[in-house]
């Protein structure tokens, strides 16, 4: 643990994030309660359109998660975020089907190869300001959506044309898995890879990310290498977003153009910015909350993404802080009197952020 | 082909004189000002759906529905939000999204085409675009307009604002009112460079993205002092892209411009000036 050093000196709250020091676990129950929820829900004998839902519900939240990693704690607001996603989605497909790699070695290196995706763009949006990396990460992404949209890749076996907008299976082991198999399998990896990225955020290095984002000259001050921080910020958030999207290609069974989509980066965002950045756990819920709800109701995509936008816009506008942070703005109004907290008080006082 | 690209770049013009004013008054990136540039060309076909098929008729009606656009915009989402790091890329490019999910929405996500009149054909085999001309005269003679606005009386206080607002703010000038007046005035703008080159290919629900790439890369490049600097690198930009388009296919010059950005952006990691001057 290099970093585990800086971790020990900020005691005092940076930026609002919650201290570790403090009851991590606030709030487990109402968790406990809504994983076993999850956990009772395919033995309701549901519609198998709902259990499908929920599975990409499950894989969208920790995709959303990851972005909050990126976008919310290290406060590099990226645009490109379906980039590492739809890397590892592509990798995982080519590889299991063209070059014919076992599944698991060929998830582990879509990953990987995430990963490093993650770790190029950090090192090229570690020097920009402000919007100028909304704006890197966009074309970056748009680039490989084009890529993707435009190459053919040849098969093998067929003889058909493989790419484009049809996209590329991939070469699954078993054949017609039980829906209620892949809907336990999203929740153990939304789980586990919320739990990881959650203690990242909240270990040395997601505080000294949350510093960095807070005031980029106060760290550099400090000592802190910001570009090194910011580099590992994107590493982080796309390993998990690669690991998201090898689990999306395993659940649909093709990688598509669509797994690249500004779209798909912007959906992230808005999970984020409705559930509340760097919380990590409120990207989830608003994942899973937003997506069950727009897709149970079986809108046309064109629509969806009307609504999600239309979401966002009020979020921004009027709760700048997100569902958490309006919350704790409510509870701090409600039991402000009594002085229970003082310090989470601050949790929308960012610099730059709060409301204008 | 070098024709085409000559008035395609000139009427782009207009948009990234549009951004720059966005750039330099209101000091915000707006990702939506591709979607202005879309609305524009929808204007234009719907009116030529209706018999009406001169882009001189066009432009100033989606001037007019983009300017009461963009004061919308402009008053209720940017001005509060404008200096928050966050909301401003993120909303701008929501309503951008709304807008194209509407278009599809309302038009199909099938790409349409306006039917252009017969070109003209010049003496030694030269072909003129009537569209092309009136478009690239029309957004001249407005670039022409602009920067005598700029340089008199009323484009003065738009100087001063973004030279120093407090000052500005202090010399009685309502200065949030000039803010989305502005926003609005450039929505307008990217409108009815829609509309004008709206004959030149088809009209679908995502066209304003790749203009709004161009009006970025010319904003970064050029500045925003300029009005000139801005024209001749849109009119280069524009026989660039015809270029790609003509020799390799027309993504490939979306995807330039696309990397590009990613190369300016990686030379210049300051970003304009401007933004990087500013207090946060």
């Amino acid at each position: 643990m290099r970093n585990a050093a800086p971790s020990r000196a900020p005691k005092v709250s940076l930026r609002g994030g919650t201290p570790p020091a403090r009851s991590p676990w606030r709030g487990g129950g109402w968790l406990a309660a809504g994983i076993g929820l999850l956990l009772l829900f395919p033995l309701s004998s549901p519609d198998a359109f709902f259990l499908d839902v929920f599975t990409t519900g499950f894989l969208l939240a920790a995709f959303a998660a990851s972005w909050d990693v990126v976008g919310g704690v290290s406060g590099q607001i990226t645009l490109g975020h379906a980039l590492p996603f739809g890397t590892a989605a592509y990798a995982c497909a080519l590889l299991t089907s063209f070059a014919g790699w076992p599944l698991p070695l060929a998830v582990a290196a879509a990953v990987l190869l995430a990963a490093a995706v993650g770790a190029g763009i950090g090192a090229l949006s570690a020097r920009l300001v402000g919007p100028f990396v909304a704006l890197l990460t966009l074309a970056l992404g748009e680039i490989a959506h084009e890529a993707a949209v435009g190459h053919t890749f040849f098969s093998g076996p067929g003889g058909y044309a493989w790419g484009g907008e049809g996209g590329i299976p991939v070469a699954l082991p078993w054949r017609d898995a039980p829906p209620f198999w892949s809907y336990y399998a999203a929740l153990a990896f939304l789980c586990l890879a919320s739990f990881g990225m959650l203690r990242f955020s909240r270990s040395g290095a997601g505080l000294i990310l949350r510093a960095v984002a807070g005031s980029p000259i106060t760290a550099q001050a400090s000592g802190v290498p910001i570009a090194r921080f910011r580099r590992l910020a994107f590493t982080v958030g796309s390993a998990f977003a690669g690991a998201a999207g090898a689990g999306f290609v395993l659940h649909v069974g093709r990688a598509t153009a669509n797994d690249l989509s500004l779209e798909l980066s912007f959906q992230a965002a808005t999970f984020a910015a409705v559930g509340g950045r760097g919380t990590i756990v409120g990207p989830v819920v608003a994942a899973l909350v937003l997506h069950v709800l727009f897709q149970g109701l079986s809108l046309p995509p064109s629509a969806r993404v009307l609504l999600y936008a239309l979401t966002l816009l009020v979020t921004l506008r009027f709760f700048p802080g997100g569902v958490v942070g309006t919350a704790r703005d409510l509870a701090s109004r409600l039991g402000g009197k009594e002085g229970a907290r003082p310090p989470r008080r601050r949790g929308r006082n960012r610099p730059g952020e709060g409301t204008p | 082909m070098l024709l085409d690209g000559l008035f395609a770049g000139g009427t782009y013009a207009l948009m990234a004189a549009g951004m720059a004013l966005i750039l330099g008054v209101v000091k915000v990136i707006n990702l939506s000002h591709g979607a202005f540039f879309t609305l524009g060309a929808y204007v234009a076909y719907a009116l030529a759906e209706r018999g009406v098929e001169t882009p001189i008729a066009a432009a100033p009606l989606a001037a007019v529905i983009a300017f009461a656009f963009g004061v919308f915009l402009g008053k209720s989402f940017v001005n509060p939000a404008r200096t928050h790091p966050f909301a401003l890329p993120v909303g701008t490019l929501a309503c951008a999204l709304l807008f194209e999910q509407v278009a599809q929405m309302a038009w199909g996500p099938h790409p349409l085409s306006i039917g252009a009149d017969a070109p003209w054909i010049a003496p030694g085999g030269l072909v003129i675009r009537r569209w092309g001309v009136i478009a690239f005269l029309s957004s001249a003679a407005l670039l022409g307009g602009l920067r005598w606005v700029l340089s008199a009386r009323p484009g003065l206080s738009l100087r001063l604002i973004a030279e120093d607002e407090e000052i500005a703010g202090s010399l009685g000038m309502d200065v949030e009112a000039i803010r989305y007046l502005t926003f609005g005035g450039a929505c307008a703008m990217a409108a009815a460079a829609g509309a004008l080159l709206s004959p030149s290919g088809a009209v679908t629900p995502t066209m304003g993205r790749a203009p709004l790439l161009l009006s970025l890369v010319v904003v970064i490049v050029a500045g925003m002092d300029s009005v000139a600097a801005i024209f001749l690198l849109s009119i280069g930009l524009g026989i660039f892209g015809n270029a790609c388009a003509w020799f390799l296919s027309p993504q490939w010059s979306y995807v330039a411009l696309l990397a590009a950005v990613c190369l300016l952006l990686s030379a210049r990691p300051a970003g304009i000036v401007a933004l990087a001057g500013r207090r946060d």
